[in-house]
C-alpha cells in the first residue's frame, strides 16, 4: 500500500536554519506544504560550534514549519556543510569474467563495491560516493551490462567528512525525536534546486557562497562529477573589512551590503563613503576603492580555490552552461561578473525558479528544497527496487552502534 | 650646535620634565595625569576660560590672556587664541623656564588649544627644551571647519615642536566598544597619552638594562618632525614578548592616516620586570626596527620596573624629516608667515633650535607612508580562535588582501 509521507529538508546554515516540509505521494510526487527558519547562532564556517544554540535555533525553525503544516514529520533529510568534508577519487578495475567478454551484472557490482570499499582516513564517513561513468577499456560508458570488453573500471566521487561532525549534527535532530533519512552534502542539494537537468546534462557548476562556508556541485552528462566544500563564506568578506579598514564587524556588514561590489569599480582612491552615515560622531569616511578592492582579493579567491578544487572539471569548455551562483552572498554586487572572469565562462545568479513557488524562489531555501526533491528521488528509489536504497544511513546507523 | 650639557644635567641628575595642558581638551589630559602623577613631573593647566579653569584640580594654572578675552575663553577663534598666547608671551617664557623636557596636551579644532599650543612650543623650544605634543583631533563629523582649523594648528606645531602626536578622536572612538559613552572614548585618549607620558619618564628616572639618558633623546629629536609615528603595546605573562609585540603592531595609533608608517630616527623603549633579558630586547629591537625603519637611527632604553612583574611595555616614538612629498608641502607658504609671527621681538640667538632641513631627496617614501603594512602575527579578527582552513599552505581565514600584501588605504 502507498501511502504518503512527510520529509522535512534542513539547512543548519551559518546565518540561518532553513527547513521545508514536503509530502510525498505515492513515492513519485512532491508537495512542499510548509517552512520555518530561525536566525542561526552556535554555527560558524558551516559547522556547529555550540551544540545547544545550533540545537535550539533548529529546533525552533522545525517547530515553525510543523506548526505551519499541522503535520508530524516521518523522517528528516539534513544539509551538511563545512571544511570537514573532503573528497577523493576512487577507482577500482576488474577484468570482465564472462566467456563472450561481455560485461554482466555481477562485474558491475564487484568492481564499483571493490571502488566505494576503499579505505578513509580515521574518523571519516562516507557522504556520498557520486558514480561517475564507468570506463571500458579507456571508453567513457554510462552503463556496461551487456556491453564487450576486457577491462571494467569503475569511478567514484567519494565525499567524506568528519564522523563526529556529522554526528553532531545528526543528534541535533534525533534529539527532536526525528529519524534523519539522509545527510546530503549542502552544494548537492543546492544544485538539484537551480540548475535545470538541461544544464546538468550540458555541464555545469553550482556555486552556493552562504555566510560561513562554499559548497558547490559540478555536472556532467547529467550526473554529479564532483561536489565539495570550502569553509570560507560571506562572513570573511565582513572579516577582511573589518581587520582592512579596522572597523567592527557589524560596520563591515554594512558597508558590504551597503557599498560591496566583487569587482573594484571605483579605481580613484579618493572617492570616499560614509562609514556610518549617521552623521554621529565617530563617523568617518572610508575609501570606496578600499572597500571594493579587499572585497575583490577575498572573492577572487574563492572562486579561485574552487576552480583549483575541481582541476580539469572546471574547464570553460567542459561548462558550457557555465556557472550558477546562489547562496546569501550570490547577492554581492558583480559576483557573477566576478565568477565569469574566474571560470571564463558565463556566470548567473540562480533561484529556485523552476521547482518553487513564488515565495520560495529565493535561493535562500535551495537547500532545503534540495533537500525534498533529493528525498523524494531517494524514495521512489526505494519503491521501485523494493531494496535498501544506497545505504548512506546505513554507514551512519552503522557508526552509531559502533560507539 | 652649542648645546651645552649642563644646560639639562641637573645637580640631582634629573632632567625637568613638564606637562602643559592647553585648553579644555588639553586640561582634561592633565586633570587625568593627577591621578597617577609620576614623581619629578611638573603639571601645569593654561585656559583663556577662567571658569573652566577653576573646575581643574592641577595647582598650577594659568589663566592667559585676559586681555583679550576678559577670561571668557576665546570662542573657537583660534586667532584670538594665539593673541591671547602672544600677550601673555612672559608668561609662557615664564612656564617653559628651566624645563628640559615639554610635553603639550590639547585639543585642536577649538580657540585656545589651537591659537596657544603653537606659541607655547615655539616658546619652549627657543628657550631650549625638547617640546613633545599630543593634540587630540577633531571628529570627521565635526566637519570642515573645525577640521580645517585642526589641520593648520598641527602645521604650526609640527613647525616648532620636536615631535607631534596626533590622536584622531574618530579612531579612540572606534576602539572602544560600543557601548562606551563619549567620555570613556576620551578617557581612552587620555590614557594613551597618560601611557607615553609615563615611558618617556620612566625612560629618564629608572634605570636598566640599557639606560637613556636625555641628550640622546634629545638627539633622536634634533630634527622638526614631519609626520610623527607613535605607538604603544604591552603584554603580560608567559609570551609577554610576544603579546606586547602583537599589541604594538595592533595600536590604532600606528594605523591613521595621519601617522607616518616608517621613520628615520625611532624611539624606542621597553619597560619590564625584573625577568626581562638582554634576549628579549633584542627581538623587540629586530622587530620593531624591521617594522618601521629598517635604516632608522635607533635610540633605545630598557627600564626594568620590579612593581611591572611579568609585564611588557613598549614604547615607540619616531620622527622623519620626510617634508618633501608630505601632504603638508603643498601648504608650505602658511609656514613662512607663522614663523615670522610666532618670532619673538628679542632675539635670542643662543640655544636656537636647529632650522628645518628642508629635505631635497623626494622619496617615494610617501606612498608607503599613508598606507598600511605590517608583518608577522597574522590577523584572523573573527576567526581567531577557529581551526584555519589551509589551501595550498595558506590559511585563508587570514584576510587575502594581506596574505597578498594589498595596501589598504584608510
Amino acid at each position: 500500500m502507498y501511502k504518503s509521507k512527510v520529509i522535512a529538508g534542513v539547512d543548519i546554515g551559518t546565518s540561518k536554519v532553513a527547513v521545508l516540509l514536503g509530502e510525498i505521494q505515492e513515492g513519485k510526487s512532491l508537495n512542499v506544504i510548509g517552512f520555518g527558519d530561525c536566525s542561526s547562532r552556535g554555527v560558524q564556517k558551516g559547522e556547529i560550534v555550540d551544540f545547544y544554540e545550533a540545537s535550539d535555533c533548529a529546533h525552533a525553525a522545525i517547530l515553525a514549519a510543523e506548526n505551519q503544516a499541522k503535520v508530524k514529520i516521518d523522517g528528516v533529510y539534513l544539509a551538511l556543510s563545512g571544511g570537514h568534508i573532503t573528497g577523493r577519487p576512487s577507482v577500482a578495475a576488474v577484468n570482465v569474467t564472462s566467456p563472450d567478454g561481455r560485461v554482466t551484472r555481477e562485474d558491475m557490482e564487484h568492481v564499483s563495491a571493490m571502488a566505494k570499499d576503499r579505505d578513509l582516513p580515521e574518523n571519516c564517513t562516507v557522504i556520498h560516493h557520486l558514480r561517475r561513468p564507468y570506463s571500458l577499456d579507456g571508453r567513457a560508458v554510462e552503463q556496461p551490462i551487456a556491453m564487450e570488453g576486457e577491462r571494467l573500471e569503475a569511478n567514484y566521487w567519494t565525499v567524506y567528512g568528519d564522523d563526529r561532525i556529522i554526528s553532531d549534527a545528526i543528534h541535533i535532530i534525533n534529539d527532536f525525536n526525528l529519524h534523519v533519512d539522509d545527510v546530503v552534502l549542502s552544494g548537492l542539494a543546492s544544485s538539484v534546486a537551480v540548475a535545470s537537468m538541461e544544464e546538468k546534462k550540458n555541464g555545469v557548476l553550482v556555486i552556493d557562497i552562504g555566510k560561513g562556508s562554499t559548497d558547490y556541485a559540478v555536472f556532467m552528462g547529467g550526473r554529479c562529477m564532483s561536489a565539495g566544500c570550502v569553509p570560507v563564506g560571506g562572513d570573511h568578506i565582513s572579516n577582511d573589512l573589518s581587520i582592512g579598514l579596522r572597523i567592527r564587524l557589524k560596520q563591515a556588514d554594512s558597508l558590504k551590503h551597503r557599498y560591496g561590489s566583487a569587482i573594484v569599480e571605483h579605481k580613484d582612491k579618493s572617492e570616499k563613503v560614509w562609514l556610518n552615515n549617521d552623521l554621529e560622531i565617530g563617523d568617518r569616511l572610508v575609501p570606496l576603492w578600499s572597500i571594493e578592492k579587499i572585497i575583490e582579493l577575498r572573492t577572487r579567491e574563492l572562486l579561485d580555490v574552487v576552480r583549483k578544487k575541481l582541476g580539469a572539471l572546471a574547464r570553460p569548455e567542459r561548462l558550457p552552461a557555465g556557472v550558477i551562483l546562489c547562496g546569501g552572498t550570490s547577492q554581492l554586487k558583480n559576483i557573477d561578473r566576478c565568477a565569469a572572469n574566474v571560470f571564463e565562462t558565463r556566470a548567473r545568479i540562480g533561484d529556485n525558479g523552476a521547482k518553487a513557488s513564488e515565495e520560495l524562489r529565493d535561493s535562500q531555501y535551495s537547500v532545503a528544497l534540495g533537500l525534498l526533491h533529493y528525498g523524494l528521488h531517494f524514495q521512489s528509489q526505494q519503491e521501485q527496487s523494493g531494496h535498501q536504497g544506497r545505504g548512506i544511513m546505513g554507514r551512519i546507523k552503522g557508526m552509531f552502534q559502533k560507539v | 650646535m652649542i648645546e651645552e650639557p649642563e644646560l639639562f644635567e641637573r645637580e640631582d641628575g634629573n632632567i625637568r620634565m613638564k606637562v602643559v595642558g592647553v585648553g579644555g581638551a588639553g586640561s582634561n589630559m592633565v586633570d587625568r595625569l593627577m591621578l597617577s602623577n609620576p614623581p619629578g613631573v611638573h603639571l601645569t593647566v593654561l585656559n583663556t576660560d577662567q571658569q573652566a579653569l577653576a573646575n581643574s584640580p592641577v595647582l598650577d594654572k594659568y589663566c592667559i590672556g585676559t586681555s583679550i578675552t576678559g577670561g571668557l575663553g576665546a570662542g573657537g577663534e583660534w586667532e584670538v587664541g594665539r593673541e591671547a598666547a602672544l600677550a601673555d608671551k612672559s608668561l609662557l617664557e615664564e612656564i617653559c623656564q628651566d624645563v628640559d623636557l615639554l610635553f603639550i596636551t590639547a585639543g585642536l579644532g577649538g580657540g585656545t588649544g589651537t591659537g596657544v599650543a603653537p606659541v607655547l612650543a615655539d616658546v619652549a623650544a627657543k628657550s631650549g627644551a625638547l617640546v613633545i605634543s599630543f593634540v587630540a583631533l577633531p571628529f570627521t563629523v565635526e566637519r570642515a571647519k573645525r577640521s580645517q582649523i585642526a589641520q593648520n594648528g598641527l602645521e604650526q606645531l609640527r613647525d616648532v615642536c620636536s615631535a607631534v602626536i596626533p590622536l584622531p578622536n574618530d579612531l579612540l572612538i572606534q576602539e572602544s566598544d560600543s557601548e562606551a559613552s563619549l567620555l570613556d572614548a576620551f578617557g581612552q585618549a587620555d590614557a594613551w597619552v597618560e601611557k607615553a607620558i609615563k615611558s618617556i619618564w620612566s625612560m629618564m628616572h629608572k634605570t636598566g638594562l640599557i639606560n637613556l639618558d636625555f641628550s640622546q633623546l634629545r638627539q633622536a629629536f634634533s630634527q622638526r618632525a614631519g609626520k610623527t609615528l607613535f605607538g604603544l603595546g604591552e603584554g603580560e605573562g608567559e609570551k609577554a614578548v610576544d603579546e606586547a609585540i602583537a599589541n604594538l603592531k595592533l595600536c590604532p595609533l600606528l594605523h591613521t592616516p595621519e601617522f607616518s608608517k616608517e621613520a628615520e630616527r625611532l624611539l624606542i623603549n621597553i619597560i619590564g620586570g625584573p625577568s626581562l633579558g638582554l634576549g628579549d630586547v633584542k627581538r623587540i629591537m629586530n622587530t620593531i626596527t624591521d617594522e618601521f625603519g629598517k635604516e632608522a637611527n635607533v635610540v633605545m632604553g630598557s627600564v626594568i620596573d620590579d612593581a611591572i612583574k611579568d609585564r611588557i611595555e613598549i614604547c615607540v616614538i619616531g620622527t622623519s624629516d620626510i617634508r618633501a612629498g608630505s601632504p603638508y608641502l603643498t601648504r608650505r607658504p602658511s609656514k613662512s608667515k607663522s614663523e615670522n609671527t610666532l618670532k619673538p621681538a628679542e632675539n635670542k640667538t643662543e640655544e636656537k633650535p636647529p632650522k628645518i632641513k628642508k629635505i631635497t631627496h623626494a622619496r617615494s617614501i610617501k606612498t608607503q607612508q599613508d598606507e598600511f603594512a605590517f608583518n608577522n602575527s597574522d590577523p584572523k579578527g573573527e576567526f581567531e580562535n577557529s581551526v584555519g582552513a589551509i589551501f595550498e599552505g595558506q590559511d585563508l581565514d587570514t584576510p587575502t588582501y594581506y596574505r597578498r600584501g594589498v595596501k589598504i588605504p584608510l
